[in-house]
């Protein structure tokens, strides 16, 4: 039977964790992977599980995000029924308490009366900072046959894993959660990360809501953290590959990983069945010049490649001339690399344009960040 | 609910392409691939949206499965409008019998009642089979100016090609004294694009008259565009300067191929002002792996290289093994190229597979002497491919 299920997308939550990427743009519109932005996995994965009610809360900072999501087309959202809509902090000339959501509980209280018009039998929640290529109709599936009240999807973490803002870190005994803390750290005692997305009825949702109000809890794991000894909370172990970005750092980090590890690659990108969408620019083929060289990289649409490329993430528009060198470094749309200028371990934003000759570089540990617009 | 238009188009994409052998089997010349991420009718497309022409009649006849997929309802040109917007207008049953399209100006006239819905006051007469970016503005403001019934746009093109073309003879000021098609001793060498504007009443009056002429072969060129002579209306020719080609032929569509590459290339599609739009497969982005070589070529979302492309134009989705060459070609959406097998002076269309060590096409042949291979093939290493 078809499975019926709304997604909640929660957009701008760990804003200040990612500060230079988040200047001017909302976490789930930070790029990503040549052509995409954060939001496109989370979106692609509910759409590719025929969801088409899809809610994106949004804080503050969102101007990016909105114009990319639009009407919803490119993700097949724009409908008369569902589709995709914009949730943001409720406010009147009445109740004008500056009342953004620090947390996701309370955008979903604030979202009460929306959510209590919804139709479909389950909810879905996912945080836009974790990226990866999911199931999520199996998710659903592993939450009905279990009879579980809530569903956490969960990966085993590494025992190097560090985050810079606190992941709910949980413990389950044959699938069903046995403890859960906030941590930034891998502990032996809990050692599976949340990614971040729950499934539940969203009759269960009604409850959580009134729950949180009656006992002026703020957040969702605090109410997990309540119930998790008398309730049926289990979690889903997913094994692919996961971009979790909390950090710079992180970021940078799995940005490289894409251009060196095919598996990651093939998890996230080359689903034939589960594509991920992004919004559409006309935009041309890569166009190779006769003295092109490049090895080990993704390069999105609409770039002129006349240097050097090695081990890199190229951006929609990127032009990079004779002679230049780009090595280790993820450079955002519209950078221009000019003639026998050198790069490595860089981040350039938007449209940064590097003059002829320049030399700049990071370290695999702390790789240099330049910002949206700057001259070097 | 229909409203008035200054202008509309109506584009002619029933041609069968058959000097394209292979690759017309099961497609429709205009949805034929072009530089990539094209297909042939994205120009035409692309040149009404960048010109401000927001109502298209899409006339469709032959193998149109493909090319209807394709257009969809315009929305990748941003033609699907409340008003307006892209219409498929296929052959259709009325009540007097039905017909196809029995040629350029039947199947204009075939759609009378669609022009009509829109009372526009001129009318953009296209052809699906050409490579070219054009301001249709331009042309419309010359219409106006020299208060012509009808506008042909012409193109200067070699003398001793002029003979395969309608060549317009014209006076100094553009005003067209003698329309000759295909002649045998061109007297000129401004060759008609195929591309007219009409005054709309003008146009119906003519096409009313040519359905009545039993004659007449119904067409723009041999018909339509001699009667308006013979008769004394004002004709003018539009002279375009800009890149033009006619892709009809193998080469024809390699050539113009080719011109979109090296390091000063004829055609650039890098034109942030005058996009070239085009239906996007939400493909992921070109993986180039650590021992692959690219150089002169231009290569589409999608791609997975781990060998060698040289001058070369890759489609979507493509994907080239380890030690594998593919030189001076073609190569269209979602094929698979083995290792260490060779591609040279070849157009491989969609979903083919080339075996690990299988060659395909001969070195430095040349226009002349390409090699095609056809949709969905199985090539395998045991013998090589010649031309087909």
């Amino acid at each position: 039977m078809a499975i019926s299920a709304a997604g909640i997308i929660f957009s701008s939550l760990n804003d200040n964790t990612l500060s230079r990427l988040t200047n001017d743009r909302t976490v789930a519109a930070i790029p990503f992977a040549c052509r995409y932005r954060l939001v496109d996995f989370a979106l692609s994965n509910l759409v590719n599980a025929n969801i088409s009610n899809i809610s994106i809360v949004a804080n503050y900072n969102y101007r990016s995000l909105a114009e990319h999501v639009g009407s919803g087309k490119d993700w097949d959202l724009a409908r008369r029924e569902g589709g995709v809509n914009f949730i943001s902090p409720f406010q009147t000339a009445y109740i004008s308490n500056n009342s953004m959501f620090s947390t996701r509980l309370e955008a979903l209280i604030n979202m009460k009366e929306y959510i209590s018009e919804f139709k479909e039998d389950y909810i879905v929640l996912v945080d836009s900072d974790s990226v990866m290529n999911i199931d999520i109709k199996d998710v659903i599936r592993a939450h009905e046959v279990s009879g579980a009240k809530i569903t956490l999807v969960t990966r085993n973490a590494e025992k190097t894993f560090t985050s810079k803002r606190p992941r709910m870190m949980i413990s389950s005994v044959a699938g069903k959660i046995s403890d859960i803390t906030l941590s930034s750290t891998y502990t032996e005692k809990n050692p599976e990360l949340s990614l971040g997305i729950m499934v539940m009825t969203t009759a269960h949702l009604r409850i959580l809501i009134e729950e949180a109000q009656a006992y002026n809890l703020n957040s969702l794991t605090g109410i997990l953290q309540r119930n998790f000894k008398t309730q049926n909370y289990r979690t889903y172990n997913y094994k692919g590959y996961v971009a979790s970005v909390s950090s710079f750092l992180d970021y940078y980090r799995h940005s490289i990983e894409l251009a060196k590890n095919e598996k990651a690659r093939a998890s996230l990108l080359w689903h034939k069945e589960a594509p991920i969408f992004t919004r559409v620019h006309n935009s041309s083929p890569v166009i190779y010049k006769s003295t092109a060289k490049v090895e080990g990289s993704m390069i999105a649409d609409d770039c002129v490649i006349e240097g050097t490329v090695i081990n890199s993430v190229i951006f929609r528009g990127v032009h990079v001339e004779r002679g230049a060198v780009v090595k280790n470094s993820v450079l955002f749309s519209g950078t221009y690399v000019g003639k026998n200028a050198q790069l490595n371990c860089i981040v350039t934003d938007k449209d940064v344009f590097i003059s002829d000759g320049v030399t700049l570089s990071g370290n695999e540990n702390m790789p240099f960040y330049v910002q949206k617009r700057r001259k070097v | 609910m229909y409203c008035k238009k200054e202008c509309i188009a109506m584009l002619l994409a029933g041609g069968q392409g058959s000097r394209l052998y292979d690759l017309t089997t099961q497609t429709a010349k205009p949805a034929v691939t072009f530089g990539g991420k094209y297909k042939i009718i994205d120009f035409p497309l692309s040149n009404c949206i960048n010109s401000g022409i927001d109502t298209v009649g899409v006339l469709t006849q032959y193998q149109p499965l493909a090319l209807n997929e394709y257009i969809g309802n315009g929305a990748p040109w941003d033609l699907d409008r409340m008003r307006g917007g892209l219409s498929v207008l296929p052959p259709y049953q009325g009540n007097k019998g039905s017909d196809w399209y029995k040629g350029t100006a039947n199947a204009i006239y075939q759609n009378i009642n669609f022009i009509k819905q829109y009372n526009p006051d001129y009318v953009l007469i296209l052809s699906g089979d050409h490579i070219y970016r054009m301001d249709y503005r331009l042309m419309l403001d010359q219409h106006k100016k020299t208060g012509a019934a009808c506008t042909v746009a012409t193109f200067t093109v070699p003398i001793e090609e002029a003979s395969r073309f309608g060549i317009c003879n014209t006076n100094p000021d553009n005003s067209i004294y003698e329309f000759e098609e295909k002649p045998k001793k061109p007297k000129n060498n401004q060759a008609s694009m195929g591309i007219y504007i009409f005054n709309t009443k003008i146009l119906l009056e003519y096409l009313e008259a040519d359905e009545a002429d039993e004659k007449s072969s119904n067409d723009f060129g041999k018909n339509i565009i001699p009667n308006l002579l013979n008769n004394g209306e004002k004709l003018f020719a539009y002279q375009f300067s800009g890149y033009w080609k006619d892709v009809g032929t193998i080469s024809s569509l390699w050539e113009a191929n080719m011109d979109l590459i090296g390091d000063d290339p004829v055609l650039s599609m890098s034109d942030a002002d005058f996009r070239v739009f085009s239906r996007n497969m939400a493909r992921p982005p070109q993986y180039i792996g650590p021992k692959s070589k690219i150089v002169s070529s231009l290569v589409s979302e999608g791609c997975r290289i781990n060998g060698t492309v040289i001058n070369s134009v890759l489609s979507g989705g493509v994907i080239i093994e380890e030690g594998a060459v593919v030189k001076d070609s073609l190569i269209m959406e979602d094929v698979v190229i083995g290792k260490n097998a060779k591609v040279y002076t070849s157009i491989v269309d969609a979903d083919t597979v080339i075996d690990k060590g299988a060659t395909v096409g001969i070195e430095d042949a040349g226009k002349e002497d390409i090699t095609v291979i056809g949709k969905g093939k199985h090539i395998k290493a045991d013998k090589a491919e010649g031309r087909a």
